[in-house]
């Protein structure tokens, strides 16, 4: 019943509410795990699809919004739905600051409910596309020789093979061999999508930011 | 005193009963004030001189003294609005009134004659002014306690001021004017006639009768200090026209005058000190008022908030619930189990929302002291199946072990289900997240000393020391949507019918509650006839 490969989580402690969410995400065709505690959800194995968390904010012991916050420096955190029980501006702020998709207040609209988990699903899946990409080029750049480093900046920025072998006092056939290696090993075609590939590059070097905002 | 702190009268302590401290205190000043006597009573007759410039300045402190206590009394005339206040007041008004024509009239005080140099004038003066007060006191003894009708006061205030003012104006001007009418009371300035004798001892006789109509009546702590103000007022005469021989500004007469004096000022003081202590007691209480309503306040918003939160819940899920069912329906391929199952749990949390209601009900019922006998067997069998469906989602096992020839115990069934619920309800949250096998027991005996014992033990979280001492205290709650009101109920409830609840630890881990109440004398058998 898996809408496009997905998976929603449930974590509240009442069973009633739990089985009710579970009941209406299904409905709409989605695959729901739900669960009593934080410590369950984290316990339980978790298939590699793009997902998301509905999360109770009153838990027992551990409330929703520490949850989120150690959630959020494991890797690949799926997006949080929160929902409560009484509408708590400061708590929504809160939560809302610390990148929560959506801040429900029970009883709520069921349609508001499956936007919120729609638009968290289709986050996490154009994260996980962005990251998976970003892997693969890591992967191609970890085969080049530091030399074919040296090189890739200077044809990207549409330096001659002359003029880079007298930049880096090269013989001109050495250049040429170089730059067909530096081609096939990040898979360009064209000049202009090594240009690209390049550019890509350089934003990731700075290596900070899996910037989840800007999607 | 704090019983009626509500009400005006009894809120001040002059118009109500006498206290025990304050005939002691009123005792005490009637000694010190024979005392005095006895001490000034030898130098009596010494003659003084040139003492005639203190006069004025005694006519005036007494002028004052007077015309406050008045101004007292008629505030307080305007509360009460009661009559014979009003006619002491009129009382004191008039006599203080009166020592200014006394003052002017008096011989050998001013050098030029204010109201004519007339002999016999200050003497009648004095006599009226001696025999007026008490009148107005017995008065004041003898009149009933009815009162005004509302909003008359000020109308009857101003009146009395106006009338006393036109008769002491009149009586000063008839007097004045025809010294020579006047009884001889006066040989020469100092001096008095063999007339005079009349007029203190009927003002002793006045006097007295105001003592016993007082001392017979003692209404108020007001008649008591004037039970003091006429015993004064008797020493001040005898000191006057007795001891010092009837001589004008002696020792003797100066003495009594100064009786005269305190006499005035004792109702002034004690008005006052009275007023003070109310005013303090009145802002006291007022902020403990005010304190109270805001902890009321404070209690009635975190209950109210708890309630809304304790019902919203099941209202959330049974909105989800419908939300589900609609859409399983209205699916390309409408799927009737799935929403019907949503239907089934919209019915469960509504009785589950009404149960909360009940609880609160139940809690709040002031008609729950109908009792009879229960066999608390059955109430438990009544209350696991109830939570039966909570307890098979969290995934419990619930066994009993109900003790087959349980006596009655006679209670509210309303209030001793209510009970049970919360404790079984509290016991399934308690075990809410903790790994399996989660288990709760619910065990009755009968123990010998005549009490039911129900125990209600669980394998889940357990108490914390600290939670021990404070989970019966309302608003204390350990769980994250809890109101704090369960265990306080259940504790208030379980003490009304004559028994106790506690907390303990279960082995190796859990709680258990126990509760015990007192069994029925009938036996069970015979209850069911009772019923």
């Amino acid at each position: 019943m898996s809408k496009n490969g997905s998976i929603v989580f449930v974590v509240d402690d009442d069973p009633a509410m739990r089985i009710s969410l579970e009941s209406l995400l299904q409905s709409v065709g989605h695959t729901v795990a739900a669960f009593e505690t934080a410590r369950d959800f984290r316990l339980a194995p978790r298939p590699d699809l793009p997902s998301c968390l509905v999360l109770d904010v009153r838990l027992p012991g551990q409330s929703g919004l520490e949850f989120q916050r150690e959630i959020g420096r494991t890797d690949s955190p799926p997006p949080i739905v929160f929902i409560t029980g009484h509408g708590d501006v400061p708590m929504s702020v809160a939560a809302m600051k610390a990148g929560a998709v959506e801040f429900l207040t029970k009883p709520f609209r069921d349609q508001d409910l499956i936007d919120g988990v729609h638009r968290a699903i289709e986050l996490d899946r154009r994260r996980r596309a962005k990251a998976a990409m970003l892997a693969e080029l890591r992967e191609r750049v970890a085969t080049m020789t530091p030399r074919e480093r040296e090189i890739l900046p200077l044809v990207a920025a549409g330096r001659m093979n002359k003029q880079i072998a007298q930049t880096l006092q090269l013989s001109e056939v050495t250049v040429k061999v170089h730059r067909a290696q530096v081609m096939q090993k990040l898979r360009a075609n064209s000049v202009a999508d090594l240009v690209r590939i390049a550019d890509r590059l350089a934003a990731l070097e700075p290596e900070a930011q899996m910037d989840d905002t800007s999607v | 005193m704090s019983a009626n702190e509500l009400t005006p009268g009894g809120l001040s302590p002059l118009v109500s009963p006498p206290a025990r401290s304050q005939l002691r205190l009123a005792a005490c000043l009637s000694a010190l004030l024979i005392g005095a006597l006895l001490v000034a009573a030898p130098y009596a007759r010494q003659p003084t001189v040139n003492t005639e410039a203190l006069l004025p300045a005694y006519a005036s402190a007494v002028l004052v003294i007077e015309l406050l206590t008045s101004a007292l009394l008629m505030a307080l005339f305007s509360v009460h609005r009661s009559r014979p206040i009003l006619l002491l007041a009129v009382g004191y008004l008039f006599s203080g009134i009166m020592a200014v024509p006394w003052a002017l009239t008096f011989p050998g005080v001013f050098d030029e004659p204010v109201l004519g140099d007339a002999l016999q004038s200050t003497a009648s003066i004095a006599a009226i002014r001696r025999l007026g007060f008490p009148l107005f006191v017995i008065g004041y003894a003898v009149l009933s306690d009815r009162k005004f009708p509302p909003g008359s006061a000020r109308r009857i205030i101003l009146l009395s001021v106006s009338g006393v003012l036109t008769i002491v104006s009149l009586l000063t001007w008839v007097i004045v004017s025809n010294d020579d009418a006047l009884p001889k009371f006066m040989i020469d300035a100092r001096n008095v006639s063999g007339l005079w004798r009349f007029v203190p001892a009927t003002a002793i006789g006045l006097y007295l009768i105001g003592l016993i109509l007082l001392g017979l009546r003692r209404r108020s702590m007001l008649d008591i200090w004037l039970m003091v103000v006429l015993f004064t007022l008797m020493i001040e005469i005898m000191l006057i026209s007795y001891i010092s021989g009837a001589i004008r500004l002696s020792v003797g007469w100066w003495a009594g005058r100064f009786y005269g004096l305190a006499s005035a000022s004792l109702v002034l003081l004690v008005l006052l000190s009275e007023a003070t202590t109310v005013h303090a007691r009145l802002a006291l209480s007022v902020l403990a008022e005010r304190r109270a309503r805001q902890n009321r306040l404070t209690a009635m918003e975190a209950l109210s908030a708890s309630i809304a939160h304790e019902v919203n819940q099941p209202l959330a899920s049974m909105v989800t619930n419908a939300s589900a069912g609609l859409r399983w329906l209205e699916r390309d391929q409408p799927r009737i189990d799935e929403a019907k199952a949503a239907l089934g749990r919209i019915v469960s949390e509504g009785h589950r929302a009404s149960k909360v209601v009940t609880g609160i009900r139940t809690m709040f019922l002031k008609g729950a002291q109908e009792r009879e006998p229960l066999n608390l067997n059955d109430l438990i069998e009544t209350v696991l199946a109830q939570c039966e469906t909570e307890a098979r989602l969290g995934r419990i096992t619930v066994s009993t072990a109900l003790a087959n020839d349980l006596p009655h115990v006679v209670g509210n069934p309303l209030q001793l289900q209510q009970v049970i619920t919360n404790l079984v309800d509290n016991a399934i949250d308690a075990m809410r997240g903790i790994p399996d096998p989660r288990q709760m027991r619910v065990t009755t005996q009968c123990h010998e000393f005549g009490e039911v014992l129900v125990m209600i033990a669980d394998n889940g979280a357990g108490l914390a020391a600290i939670d021990k001492d404070r989970i019966f205290d309302p608003f204390y709650t350990t769980k994250p949507d809890g109101m704090g009101m369960g265990l306080m109920f259940c504790r208030t409830a379980i003490e009304a019918h004559g028994g106790r609840l506690w907390a303990s630890d279960n082995t190796p881990h859990g709680a258990v509650f126990q509760f015990t109440l007192p069994a029925a004398l009938t036996k069970p058998n015979d209850a069911e006839l009772v019923r």
